[in-house]
């Protein structure tokens, strides 16, 4: 079959309208559902009172700005993120060097470490450690959050970072050794630096996945996002509006940081091409 | 690097064992000198199962039947997540712009949210809106005694019918998001040469799709699909929040009213662990089982 010019054009004009066509219809779905959400909130009788949504968010007194229960909440969430990264970052890289040491019983600690973690519910977990060890160690429910979280994702980032490490090349153990190194001076000098490059774009994939979780933590009453957001649908019975709020502010947060990633991979990618 | 693990025991071990040891030493001497708890793992048995005097038999007690709702909602939730997940991930790679943004904004849209708000919101839609339409109630309290027998088998309790449909429609529908992806990826594994090859044969986009992409793409799905079933089993923990009773239901209910709470929290756990932990095993040998034979097709 040959293609003239002409037949070229006019398929890409046809695949244009069909796009602009498919974009209509898809937009038409978006608006169906939305109507069918609102009807089926008018068959309850709903009101809708999103004017009511923004005093939650933030308020302007003396034009002073001050945080609503949501933003604040937001702000616990981030928090607790952060010191929950911060932990299974070293929860997970003590596990990953344990499992490629030369010690057995670091070898399995780090196993059965990894093993259980992975083959629980989160939410067992979060329960066995809010449960049984916090009263035990005498620890508050903050606490808890940050230790469940941090054990949790800890398992996940032992697996990145042992990819990591494996993906370094044979030959840069081989040269290190050669050179006379000693086993904490190749880890340190060589292996971990260029270890990080490799890891750095799925370990912003796990500070999004620990976002999503630390969500769970609501479950202790821990003042975070979701909290807040099941607290004031208990006071204002706006249930839709509140949890379409607080899914945006999660969407809005995940979202921004999957993006980072997406920069972080291409540049990384980059990098590595212009130097290897 | 290279040196072999030996059965020696170094200076590593020894800090490590003692590390360990110390940590859950001293988790059990806190539990013992300064929270003063009294283990007593004789009434677990019981929760397992317990003698009915009524009815002069054993049955099985609020642990096991939770099981029981925990291993249905995997079945029942792992086939409705594969079906919605397949088509989702199908309309990934569609031609068709409007397909994909839908399946693309389906799997942005549940991905990029917390488990536990997804399952909060569409509760509440499910709950207010679905199930009435559905009508379940009215159609099983019409079901013959036998029927209902069938049906309280694969679905537990009748009385918990509607309850327990919500939380596997919730369930599937957020982890189909996570089976789209894998299918998709599947299929964009599939080497271009394999589309451009079918075409040359003049076989239609569909044909291509039904009888080469896909048998192709089937290997490399099936690996993560397992691991998917088992994250399934871990998440449908979740639906205990919206009162589904399965086994972190039952353990909450146990823990609170047998006060129990150390014994049934952990027994809730090492349930979960065992289930999870034998499936992988179990699908890691069915797997290298199946690259052993792959490998030697003919």
């Amino acid at each position: 079959m040959l293609f003239t010019a002409d037949t070229k054009r006019r398929r890409r004009a046809g695949a244009r309208w069909r796009a602009a066509f498919d974009a209509l219809a898809f937009s038409l779905l978006v608006l169906g559902l939305g109507g069918l959400l609102v009807a089926g909130a008018d068959a309850l009788h709903y009101n809708w009172q999103w004017y009511r949504v923004p005093q939650y968010l933030y308020r302007i007194e003396g034009g002073e700005f001050h945080a609503g229960p949501l933003l604040q909440g937001l702000g616990v969430t981030l928090e607790l993120s952060a010191l929950s990264l911060l932990l299974a970052l070293v929860f997970g890289l003590t596990a990953a060097l344990l499992r490629r040491s030369s010690s057995w019983a670091g070898h399995a600690v780090a196993r059965i470490y990894v093993e259980i973690v992975r083959n629980t519910p989160m939410l067992v977990q979060l329960y066995l450690v809010y449960f049984v060890l916090a009263p035990i160690l005498g620890l508050d429910r903050f606490a808890a959050a940050v230790l469940a979280l941090a054990l949790f994702e800890g398992a996940y980032a032992a697996e990145i970072f042992r990819a990591g490490i494996e993906a370094v090349p044979r030959g840069q153990w081989e040269a290190a050794n050669a050179l006379g190194l000693s086993r904490s001076a190749v880890y340190r000098r060589v292996i971990l630096p260029q270890a990080v490059r490799v890891v750095l774009p799925p370990l912003t994939g796990l500070g999004v996945s620990l976002i999503k979780h630390s969500a769970l933590v609501s479950v202790i009453a821990v003042a975070d996002l979701t909290t807040e957001g099941r607290n004031l649908i208990a006071d204002t019975f706006m249930t839709f509006e509140l949890w379409f709020t607080v899914a945006a502010l999660y969407l809005a947060l995940t979202t921004s940081l999957s993006l980072l990633v997406g920069w972080l991979e291409r540049r990384v990618a980059v990098g590595g091409a212009g130097r290897g | 690097m290279a040196r072999s693990r030996k059965r020696h025991f170094g200076w590593l071990d020894a800090i490590v064992l003692a590390v360990a040891f110390g940590l859950i030493g001293y988790v059990v001497y806190r539990a013992q000198h300064h929270f003063h708890y009294r283990w007593d793992w004789r009434l677990i048995p019981g929760y397992f199962v317990r003698y009915d005097a009524e009815q002069g038999r054993w049955v099985l007690n609020l642990l096991s039947q939770g099981l029981l709702m925990t291993v249905r909602l995997a079945v029942w939730g792992s086939l409705l997540a594969g079906l919605i997940g397949g088509l989702m991930g199908l309309c990934r790679v569609s031609r068709s712009v409007f397909l994909r943004l839908l399946g693309r904004s389906y799997v942005e849209l549940i991905r990029n949210m917390p488990p536990l708000v997804f399952i909060f919101i569409f509760y509440f839609f499910l709950s207010g809106q679905l199930l009435p339409a559905l009508a379940v109630e009215s159609s099983l309290a019409d079901a013959a005694p036998a029927t209902s027998g069938v049906l309280a088998w694969l679905f537990g309790p009748p009385e918990l019918l509607p309850n327990f449909l919500s939380g596997l429609l919730c369930l599937a529908l957020f982890e189909g998001a996570y089976v789209a992806e894998i299918v998709r990826a599947g299929i964009q594994a599939v080497p271009q040469g394999q589309w451009e090859g079918a075409a040359a044969l003049g076989l239609h986009p569909q044909q291509t799709l039904a009888n080469v992409i896909l048998p192709q793409a089937l290997r490399t799905v099936v690996p993560p699909l397992a691991g998917q079933f088992i994250s399934l089993i871990k998440d449908s923990s979740l639906v205990s929040l919206i009162s589904v009773q399965e086994m972190t239901f039952t353990g909450t209910e146990l823990a609170v009213s047998s006060g129990r709470v150390f014994e049934v929290w952990l027994t809730v756990a090492a349930l979960y662990f065992l289930l999870c932990f034998g499936l992988a095993g179990l699908f890691r040998r069915l797997e290298s089982r199946l690259n052993r034979r792959g490998s030697h097709p003919h």
